[in-house]
């Protein structure tokens, strides 16, 4: 929440936003008609100056970081060596080193790995800030300069370095009095954030060496390199080796941080506070990140007001109790769930709910008769799911006896054969079932469970499957493209997972990945029984 | 001049004495049998008697190669002005070969105004330099190449190389070969048709002895005595100093430093440590300073990530922890679910709870990177059942458990047995 607003005013990507916002409204009128100029201001962070205390205390808790790097980064003009800054996410690790560049007032250039996920994206993005190059419609949105490899990469940075660090220089002596926004100094640092996704790339075991050593390499005394990243620096494994850079290290927020920071800008600070004595202990138990613990409280503290009629209120201790009686109940629960959309209506949040099967399913709002299901799904997609789910749990072996009549007897003495097995090499079962996790399965599979339950469906009164074999062939082949197509969306929405093709069979081969509760309740609003056919070891 | 903008002087002065290696390397370079020395001697001789050498500067990362080789450089570039063109190529560049001929033209062109084709071809590039090579070798003039991180060199099919030392061996040129590395077996990497043009000269790099990071320190600590400060003020500090460098708590800290990070690039890294805790009020670096800057550099990054793990977390990874002490040599998420659910069934404790919010926190500590996957292929599967593997020790997790504050003491029971 409050921690929200800083950071999302200090992204980097808004930085030049902010900058022009400053400057008023118009400046982002005339952005879109004529191009916008940039000058030396650009590589400053921009807005209104910010003086050390407000810094401070704009960060709780950051105080003995910040003053760290403020005194590695020395007083104005004085070198330095490059630096590392890592701590896990959300301590506020970009958003205090950018503010503390907006105190210092000192041009820097800013690329994160996030966003520069390639070495070409990364270099044309530094020097595209260097030359003060922006990318618009008049350009084509070309970069500067078209630049793959690291040699070359070097030579234009030398050379763009050399170019600001002398405009910098003749800035600074031409006009003694302080015009506001304009850069201190002639040190360029870079910050270069999210060091930790290098390490993925295809080519890390050369490009992580190269920015390591880029100090070295340039050489310049005038450059300050400065990495960020969420992983300490002996995670950064390579056979070619580098003098580590000075560690700053932020650690996690503790409890009395985390109160600190979310005591930040409430409006009523003891109606607060009587809510984090509440919350904060048991919540902290779980996870100290202030992002997710923000979304939690954020609905959480919308109930604990639910009793209030008068948010000034401030509350007395008869007033705290009756709250927290009321209040009380919906801690748990809440600590058991993960994600919880706000805008959504219903109060009764299934905990089992992953973000992974959400995210990728279209939410529909008025769906009565599916109030279990919290996502609309036609029902062919529903039986695709089930049988998707079947074919994986199930072994192939058994579908015969599952679906078919005829081969009922057999799936009897199969049963009763497992039962004689001995408990341990049950329980090696089960192990291998936990580790292995679901099958995978060729799409002919696929489509005759899906025949054969929809069919069965198709009959409400048919409980056992008898003329499920008769169906079968009667089944119309015209159905068939539309199934291609919902598995397809389906494999999208991320419920299937198209796996790697068999090496002798040569067919593409799918596994389901829903879970067992989620296919319960896909079932359960098809009134299909789908722990009938489900084979338990 | 104020007290303050002198000590703000001299502080400026200290670090930019810090961030330039070839002030630092400099005391160490007197003697006749440093390495200094010695690589002067061998360069200017081949340049004196107009033949081809090549010489190895092998020794750890940040033991001042590259310092003492511009050093000679400089040098030798002022001795004989005329007669010497520098090519620097840098392994971590221009490993490749093409990028690296291209580079070695393009300097080519620059050291002796020609024109620089970008569009010229391989051959064209190796070409050309193998006639420049004879042309200076003509001229007398010596062409010395460095290559930085020289290993990576060495890798593949070492083209570049072959066919440099190749040149220098058929042509009547005059060029050193200088390879710097911080691989003691780089001469072993060499292919064996260029391991036999290669002359094996090696200059081995060691960690500095104890007085030399003596004078190092004095020599980059102390203020000069002429008239860019006050004479008071400087004979004042590096009177402090000298009692600094004499104090055996200060040697205690030093030795301690040194014997884990030995190079005099470390010893740089930590001296700018200790300037940047030095504060202006104070006119003279203090052995306070020296304290803390040991403190903030000699870390645990462990037992840091141990605490930085919420109670959850330290549950997953003690219940990892179990499974590995069961001798269950592959796990997943599930495995560590159940468990879990076994330690709370028997446990009966408050933190019981679900198990997407396990998951969560089991995402959370491979982020931390307190666990990873045992394979690195995603291959669709989903978290859970990945194979995992810790990677903290027994020692550091009891450790850290240990120093954790309000730690459950269930979770120290269930380390134990």
């Amino acid at each position: 929440m409050v921690k929200e607003e800083i950071l999302q005013i200090t992204r980097r990507t808004t930085r030049s936003f902010s900058s022009s916002a400053a400057a008023g409204n118009e400046a982002e009128k005339t952005k879109i008609s004529e191009p916008y100029n940039p000058t030396l201001k650009d590589l400053v962070f921009g807005g209104n100056h910010l003086n050390y205390d407000d810094l401070l205390s704009s960060f709780p808790a950051r105080g003995v970081q910040i003053s760290q790097i403020t005194r590695l980064l020395g007083p104005l003009n004085s070198p330095m060596l490059p630096i590392f800054i890592y701590g896990g996410a959300s301590t506020g690790k970009t958003s205090s080193i950018l503010q503390i560049f907006r105190h210092l007032n000192r041009p820097f250039v800013y690329a994160s790995y996030r966003t520069c996920y390639s070495p070409c994206l990364f270099f044309e993005s530094i020097l595209n800030q260097l030359l003060l190059h922006r990318k618009n419609a008049v350009n084509g949105y070309s970069s500067s300069k078209r630049c793959e490899k690291p040699s070359d990469f070097v030579n234009f940075l030398r050379e763009s370095l050399l170019s600001v660090i002398n405009d910098l220089k003749v800035n600074s002596g031409k006009s003694s009095n302080k015009l506001a926004g304009k850069p201190h100094g002639s040190m360029v640092y870079l910050i270069l954030d999210n060091l930790e996704l290098v390490r993925n790339w295809d080519k890390s075991s050369i490009i992580l060496p190269f920015i390591f050593n880029l100090y070295d390499i340039l050489k310049m005394p005038e450059l300050g390199l400065i990495y960020i990243s969420t992983t300490s620096p002996d995670t950064y494994y390579s056979n070619v080796g580098y003098i580590e850079p000075i560690p700053v290290y932020f650690p996690e927020y503790t409890e009395e941080d985390l109160r600190q920071i979310f005591m930040r800008n409430q409006a009523n600070q003891k109606l607060y506070s009587s809510f984090l004595d509440v919350v904060l202990k048991p919540f902290c138990r779980i996870t100290r990140r202030v992002d997710e613990l923000s979304t939690a409280f954020s609905s959480l503290f919308r109930k604990y007001c639910d009793p209030l009629n008068d948010l000034e209120h401030v509350p007395n201790e008869e007033m705290k109790r009756r709250m927290f009686s009321h209040f009380q109940p919906h801690i748990a629960p809440s600590l058991n769930e993960i994600f919880w959309v706000p805008s959504w209506p219903s109060l009764d949040v299934q905990p089992n709910r992953e973000k992974k099967q959400k995210s990728g399913v279209k939410k529909s709002r008025g769906c009565e008769d599916f109030a279990e299901l919290d996502f609309h799904m036609s029902t062919s997609a529903k039986y695709l799911l089930i049988s998707a789910f079947l074919a994986s749990r199930n072994p192939a072996t058994l579908d015969a006896s599952l679906f078919d009549s005829t081969a009922g007897s057999d799936s009897r003495k199969r049963k009763r054969k497992a039962s004689v097995k001995s408990m341990e090499q049950k329980e090696a079962a089960e192990q291998e079932l936990l580790m292995k996790g679901p099958g995978t399965f060729p799409l002919e599979r696929l489509l005759a469970i899906f025949q054969c339950i929809s069919s069965v469906a198709d009959d409400p009164l048919d409980e056992e499957h008898e003329n499920c074999a008769l169906r079968f062939e009667s089944g119309d082949s015209g159905f068939m493209s539309d199934v291609l197509m919902q598995l397809s969306s389906l494999c999208n929405a991320n419920f299937i997972i198209k796996g790697g093709s068999c090496p002798l069979e040569g067919s593409t081969r799918y596994r389901s990945m829903i879970t067992e509760d989620l296919a319960l309740k896909v079932a359960r609003s098809l009134k299909f029984p789908l722990p009938n056919y489900l084979y338990r070891r | 001049m104020g007290f303050q903008s002198q000590v703000e002087k001299a502080k400026h002065l200290i670090r930019s004495r810090l961030c330039n290696p070839n002030f630092i390397i400099k005391p160490l370079s007197d003697s006749p049998d440093s390495n200094y020395s010695k690589l002067k001697f061998t360069i200017s001789s081949s340049i004196t008697e107009a033949c081809n050498n090549s010489i190895l500067l092998v020794g750890p990362r940040g033991s001042g190669k590259i310092a003492v080789l511009e050093l000679v450089l400089n040098d030798l570039l002022q001795e004989y002005p005329d007669t010497i063109s520098l090519i620097r190529l840098n392994g971590l560049l221009h490993s490749d070969e093409n990028c690296a001929f291209k580079e070695i033209a393009k300097q080519l062109c620059l050291e002796h105004n020609l024109l620089f084709s970008k569009m010229a071809s391989f051959d064209d590039n190796s070409q050309f330099m193998i006639a420049m090579l004879r042309e200076c070798g003509l001229a007398h003039k010596t062409i010395i190449f460095t290559l930085d991180e020289f290993d990576q060199f060495a890798q593949g099919k070492q083209r570049l190389l072959y066919s440099l030392l190749d040149a220098m061996n058929t042509v009547t040129s005059q060029a050193v070969v200088i390879g710097v590395s911080c691989r003691l077996d780089v001469d072993q990497l060499l292919e064996k048709r260029i391991r036999s043009r290669f002359s094996h000269r090696k200059l081995l790099f060691l960690p500095p002895s104890k007085e030399d990071v003596q004078r190092l320190l004095e020599h980059v600590l102390s203020l000069p005595m002429d008239s860019s400060f006050p004479h008071d003020y400087a004979a004042q500090f590096n009177g402090k100093l000298q009692n600094l460098l004499a104090d055996d708590r200060f040697k205690e800290i030093i030795s301690s430093y040194l014997n884990s990070n030995s190079t005099i690039n470390h010893l740089v890294r930590f001296l700018f440590i200790v300037v940047s805790f030095w504060e202006s009020k104070s006119g003279f670096l203090s052995l306070e300073n020296f304290k803390s800057a040991l403190s903030s550099i000699l870390r645990q990054p462990k037992q840091e990530c141990i605490k930085d793990c919420s109670i959850l977390e330290l549950y997953v990874l003690v219940c990892m922890k179990r499974l590995e002490v069961k001798e269950q040599n592959s796990y997943n998420f599930n495995s560590v679910m159940k468990e879990y659910k076994s330690v709370q069934d028997s446990f009966q404790t408050s933190d019981y709870y679900a198990r997407n919010v396990c998951l969560r926190s089991f995402e959370r500590l491979i982020q931390r990177e307190l666990i990873c996957f045992t394979d690195n292929r995603a291959q669709g599967q989903s978290v859970e059942f990945r194979p995992v593997k810790l990677l903290v020790s027994y020692a550091e997790l009891q450790e850290g458990l240990k120093s954790y504050r309000s730690c459950p003491i269930i979770l120290q029971k269930l380390m134990e047995h």
